[in-house]
């Protein structure tokens, strides 16, 4: 793998995250990440969702007619998230029952869009797919590191876990309800942001 | 040909367009025998962890055959009419007038005594919410709950299928002293209600037990005159 | 007529896209800088949802639910075509919002540079095709309801972004900590909005 496929794979981990950085598919990072794990279940199948249509697209995207690229490029979404939905309903269904609306939305998760206009339109079909995986990863990192705060704060578990020892609770320890609350997760993408752009002043808005 | 051409757009549209459709119903089609049966595998648990079984996905068809003596239909006045009561959709039910509406209902012997399995179906936050209550032979005390839903949030509403939650409702009673049907509440945790039994809603998920109260009240209601009818 | 109201208050306070649902938050925090770009991307979203939300009724009543083909005749009872449903949904937002866009350039020149790229993507904004879905979801007795479903979430949608606008432009004389400029503090504002809202889910109508 040469120099600049590296970065297209490695940039959108930190420096080029999709959610921090660009501002994208925030809408549906928040509903999952109450529990680690829907939130890691959904963060795979974003990334193959990228993957695969910004390959796809990619492949095509000479032959596209621009007047309706738009609907050739959401065509291809929505079908693969029917694809990804139908696969869990059938070897995962307990997971697929937890995520289901959350899948139909990946559609709208204007990651995927906005990775297909920006990066897949204008370039070979084994970059973008990396691309793809990239951003997927970069998504799925903010999703992880929220579920696992949501998680261990709200419920006092870990993937189903208790990590909190019952000595604890019989202490006076309380799981902190507000965790579970949707609002706590845009707070939590804050402190990330925050974190992260101390350390990366580049990226810090004037 | 010219590539922004109506007639290559249009073209271009048609071929994609059927190509995408054929992907999709050829995928429908292949997964939907092993989705059909993760459904009803699914299904037979719910029933099975309503009368306080716990199964795996490997044995629960054969705890079902044990476990589950008779399954019929109930009709609105409460008597028992022909159908298949495993494959009756309460959702399907419910669209059709009321007076010609079906309940399942599945009898379970569990150490002799015979308990009586009801379904439910209601609305929660995002989507439906469905579930099974076991009823001793008494046809009011309950034995076992269970609770699912479609898509409430994790952590949230989706906390309704915990046995936190529906171990609560054991011993609840559906009818008052006087033999009027009450229904059991779901209140806020911390409230009280005169004149029915309750039990503490999921905290954070107030649509979502809103909804299995009104879920209890309305599917279990609709149970009456079939309860009604003491043996 | 208690269905319309009813419906219609829920969807723009109890149930609002954003603060309830969280949806619809890409272009939200990208387009929210200035009030009036705000509220133009706003009337944008509410005009969709209003034109989608019926359109994706009737074809969900009528093509895609199992049974829905039953007018064709008798045999079609059984067909399923539900695995359709999330293609067409978006196949019809997505044609919906090139023709905006096309009509919004020809005759709103101004409006369509401030909104750039954020035009397109309103096709893949998760309250527009949320919409759909939860409309797929609730089951809504009639057309009318739907419709009046799609225009109220759109003004509860453009309700928030307008705000949101607001007080950003108030915040650029705030002095907030560098790393948290921008982005950061909207993400704290919307979870705090968001918190505000959650006042509304108790009210019953």
């Amino acid at each position: 793998m040469n120099e600049k496929n590296k970065a297209i794979l490695f940039n959108p981990l930190s420096k080029d995250n999709p959610v921090t950085v660009q501002m994208l598919g925030i809408c549906s990072a928040l509903a999952v990440t109450s529990k680690l794990e829907p939130a890691v279940i959904m963060a795979i199948s974003v990334t193959a969702v990228i993957a695969f249509s910004n390959l796809i697209i990619s492949l095509i995207r000479n032959s596209v007619p621009g007047r309706i690229r738009i609907i050739v490029q959401l065509l291809v979404v929505a079908a693969l998230v029917t694809v990804i939905n139908e696969i869990l309903k059938a070897f995962a269904y307990d997971v697929s029952k937890q995520l289901s609306v959350f899948i139909g939305l990946i559609v709208t998760n204007c990651i995927v869009m906005g990775r297909l206009e920006a990066f897949a339109l204008g370039n070979k079909p084994w970059p973008s797919f990396l691309d793809g995986i990239g951003n997927g990863l970069g998504y799925g990192l903010i999703l992880v590191i929220v579920g696992f705060f949501r998680e261990l704060f709200g419920s006092g578990t870990l993937w189903g876990f208790r990590l909190i020892p019952e000595a604890f609770y019989e202490a006076g320890y309380a799981n902190n309800g507000l965790m579970i609350l949707p609002p706590m997760a845009l707070i939590l993408v804050a402190c990330v942001i925050w974190i992260h752009r101390s350390k990366d002043k580049n990226l810090q808005e004037k | 040909m010219n590539k922004e051409g109506n007639t290559y757009t249009l073209i271009y549209s048609v071929v994609i367009v059927v190509l995408v459709a054929l992907l999709l119903a050829v995928t429908s089609q292949t997964l939907r025998p092993k989705q059909a049966q993760n459904e009803a595998i699914d299904k037979i648990r719910q029933i099975l962890t309503s009368i306080n079984l716990s199964s795996t996905n490997s044995n629960a068809e054969q705890l079902y055959k044990e476990y589950i003596t008779d399954a019929y239909l109930v009709d609105a006045q409460g008597n028992r009419t022909e159908g298949d009561a495993f494959d009756t959709e309460p959702a399907a039910e419910l669209t059709k007038p009321e007076a010609e509406r079906k309940y399942p209902v599945f009898e379970a012997t569990i150490d002799g005594n015979k308990k009586y399995i009801l379904s439910m179906r209601g609305a929660g936050l995002w989507g439906p919410i469905w579930g099974f209550i076991s009823l001793d032979d008494d046809k009011n005390t309950v034995y076992g709950a269970s609770f699912s839903h479609e898509g409430e949030t994790p952590g949230l509403g989706a906390e309704i299928e915990k046995p936190e939650f529906t171990k609560e409702f054991i011993g609840k009673k559906f009818f008052d002293k006087a033999g009027n049907f009450v229904s059991i509440a779901v209140v806020k945790a911390g409230k009280t209600v005169q004149g029915q039994d309750y039990v503490d809603g999921i905290s954070g998920g107030t649509i979502t037990s809103q909804g299995v109260n009104a879920m209890l009240k309305a599917s279990i209601g609709a149970y009456e005159p079939f309860l009604k009818i003491k043996l | 007529m208690q269905d319309y109201l009813s419906t219609f208050v829920r969807s723009i306070f109890m149930e609002n896209m954003l603060f309830a649902y969280f949806l619809g938050m890409c272009s939200f925090l990208a387009i929210s800088k200035n009030v009036k770009t705000a509220f133009g991307l706003g009337i944008a979203v509410t005009f969709v949802l209003f034109v989608t939300l019926p359109v994706n009724y009737l074809l969900e009543n009528y093509v895609l639910k199992q049974g829905a083909l039953n007018w064709l005749g008798e045999s079609f009872a059984e067909v399923d075509l539900s695995f359709l449903s999330l293609i067409i949904f978006i196949a019809v937002v997505a044609s919906i919002v090139q023709l905006l866009e096309m009509i919004i350039e020809k005759f709103l020149p101004g409006l369509y540079n401030s909104l750039g790229i954020f035009l397109p993507l309103i096709a893949v904004n998760c309250a527009i095709l949320g919409g759909s879905l939860f409309m797929q979801q609730k089951d809504f007795p009639s057309t009318g309801v739907a419709t009046i479903y799609g225009l109220g979430s759109g003004i509860g949608w453009l309700m928030a972004i307008t705000g949101m606008a607001a007080i950003r432009e108030k915040l650029q004389y705030s002095d907030i900590p560098k790393p948290l400029k921008g982005l950061g503090i909207a993400f704290i504002i919307t979870a705090l909005m968001g918190l505000g809202f959650m006042s509304f889910s108790g009210i019953k109508i």
